[in-house]
């Protein structure tokens, strides 16, 4: 019997939002979120919320209680929560303890960011650090991946292509994502090179963004027919051991075998996949942790269409990090708000027909090439 | 950056500086101020110079640190150590880069430090 249920989500089309604050935006979004779940914020007793960027870009701290405030939520614990691109991801882990610990009967999950400002630049690992300092951009790392993966297995460039060709596809049919237009394989490869093998097209862009989801217990659930039940929260650090194999991402298949382990399912039980497409190659390391396919099956199964809407296992039904743009805070609760909406039929034309069981998957942070967060999400209606 | 390689008074090639546990033999790159397996302090100890390149890319946006525009970094297998090390390729050698290519350190100006300032970097250049 689960513990934990999401009872409503909230999110606002990833993009440009000049002219609304960080708070603003992350409040409007937390509203919608209560109005799904048909909750009144006197019934939030805690809450988290996620943000990778607002202390560096704006030097801005304990933003969750201005944005939880703007919502009539106060008194109540609120949690401020930095984890790279897991933040968002993360925070839910949190509250689904909390929420399973019996120390709190609804918790509300935000996640927001503010990025497309003067500025603001890659992603990296930290100034501080050495390989920072040595030149490792975030797409570098990826970008060094995938030509091991390559030699190693003999994936294309075109297989790579494919991925970011199919959720550009599945973007068309949602509102949400910020880049809708269809692009096929020679544009992808054409555009600009960021990072060998790696083309522009296939890294995600940056985004304004938001997302929302409240959680609750058992009891609150059964009032609630579009309750969905939480079947695992799985979240791993990394090993940082030395050497790294950077076409078998260790702490990738550590955790997503986790998550299997603590809902007793598998790959073949699932319907759908959120997994954290920041760069192309990045899906295909996901499918082999997953499970969705062998070790360096990858680029076939991107290739083979399995992984696009009406395949076997649609993987990014909502366009992914790569349609999206990735707002670090917003992500991985934007995951969750794709599979809320698929798992109670309510995706319009991107509906994976009569999905029951689905798995959001994240991933953030670069250390010793390895990395610092996996975050794997099961869900069922 | 101190206390990543050597460079040594006249001829011979630059080493990069690690650290060895001496409770538990591990090694390190960089070194780190207490071994993570045994708690210890962790010894200087050199990694030499030479490896195989296991994987790269060739970076084609702006560069930070004032690197040169393209510029390249990969992981390293060391000779001996066993260490997969990330570094900087040397910046003429990038028609060169392929994986499994030996490779040894080299040390050289190369960007800027965080104040600005142009600073010496290691990176490593095809082996001839």
């Amino acid at each position: 019997m689960a513990k934990v249920f999401v009872a409503g989500v909230g999110m606002i089309p990833f993009g440009v939002h000049a002219g609304e604050s960080l708070v603003d935006m992350a409040g409007r979004t937390a509203r919608l979120a209560l109005d799904d779940a048909g909750l009144e914020p006197g019934r939030v007793d805690m809450g988290f919320f996620a943000s990778a960027t607002a202390a560096p870009l704006f030097k801005d701290v304990t933003v969750g209680q201005n944005v939880f405030w703007q919502v009539g939520i106060n008194r109540v614990p609120i949690f401020n929560l930095e984890n790279a691109c897991t933040s968002g991801s993360a925070a839910f882990f949190l509250a689904c303890n909390a929420v399973a610990a019996g120390q709190a009967r609804v918790v509300m999950v935000v996640g927001g960011e503010k990025m497309c400002v003067p500025g603001a630049g890659l992603l990296n690992s930290g100034a501080t650090e050495l390989d920072t300092q040595l030149g490792l951009v975030t797409p570098a790392s990826f970008a060094m991946r995938a030509a091991r993966h390559m030699a190693e297995f003999g994936t294309t460039p075109e297989q790579m292509a494919a991925v970011a060709v199919k959720n550009r596809r599945h973007a068309a049919l949602n509102e949400m994502a910020q880049f809708r237009q269809p692009i096929d394989t020679a544009e992808v490869l054409a555009s600009p090179m960021i990072a060998d093998p790696l083309t522009r097209l296939q890294c995600c862009p940056i985004a304004d963004g938001a997302a929302a989801v409240v959680l609750c217990g058992a009891e609150e659930a059964r009032g609630n027919p579009r309750a969905l039940a939480v079947r695992a929260w799985a979240y791993g650090t990394g090993d940082y051991a030395n050497p790294q194999d950077m076409a078998r991402w260790r702490t990738d298949y550590r955790t997503c075998a986790q998550a299997y382990r603590l809902a007793g399912l598998g790959p073949d039980d699932l319907d759908l996949v959120e997994c954290h497409d920041a760069f192309t190659i990045g899906e295909i390391l996901h499918y082999e942790a997953l499970g969705l396919c062998p070790s360096g099956g990858g680029g076939p199964l991107a290739a083979g269409g399995e992984t696009a809407l009406g395949g076997r296992i649609p993987v990014n039904p909502s366009g992914g990090l790569l349609s999206r743009g990735h707002p670090p805070g917003a992500t991985g609760l934007a995951q969750l708000w794709e599979l809320a909406v698929q798992l109670r039929q309510e995706a319009g034309p991107r509906q994976v027909p009569g999905a029951g069981v689905g798995l959001a998957h994240c991933m953030g942070g670069d250390k010793d090439g390895d990395s610092k967060s996996c975050t794997v999400i099961i869900m069922n209606n | 950056m101190p206390g990543i390689f050597t460079a040594p008074a006249r001829g011979g090639d630059p080493e990069l500086l690690g650290g060895v546990c001496p409770a538990c033999g591990r090694n390190f790159f960089p070194r780190p101020a207490r071994c993570p397996g045994c708690l210890g302090p962790v010894d200087e100890a050199s990694l030499g110079s030479r490896g195989r390149l296991y994987t790269y890319t060739v970076v084609r946006v702006k560069p930070p640190w004032g690197l040169p525009c393209p510029y390249g970094v990969g992981y390293v297998d060391l000779e001996g150590s066993g260490l997969r090390v990330f570094g900087l390729l040397a910046p003429g050698a990038l028609d060169e880069l392929e994986i499994g290519l030996s490779v040894r350190l080299a040390v050289g100006e190369l960007g800027v430090d965080l104040d600005g300032r142009p600073c010496l970097r290691p990176y490593f250049e095809p082996a001839r």
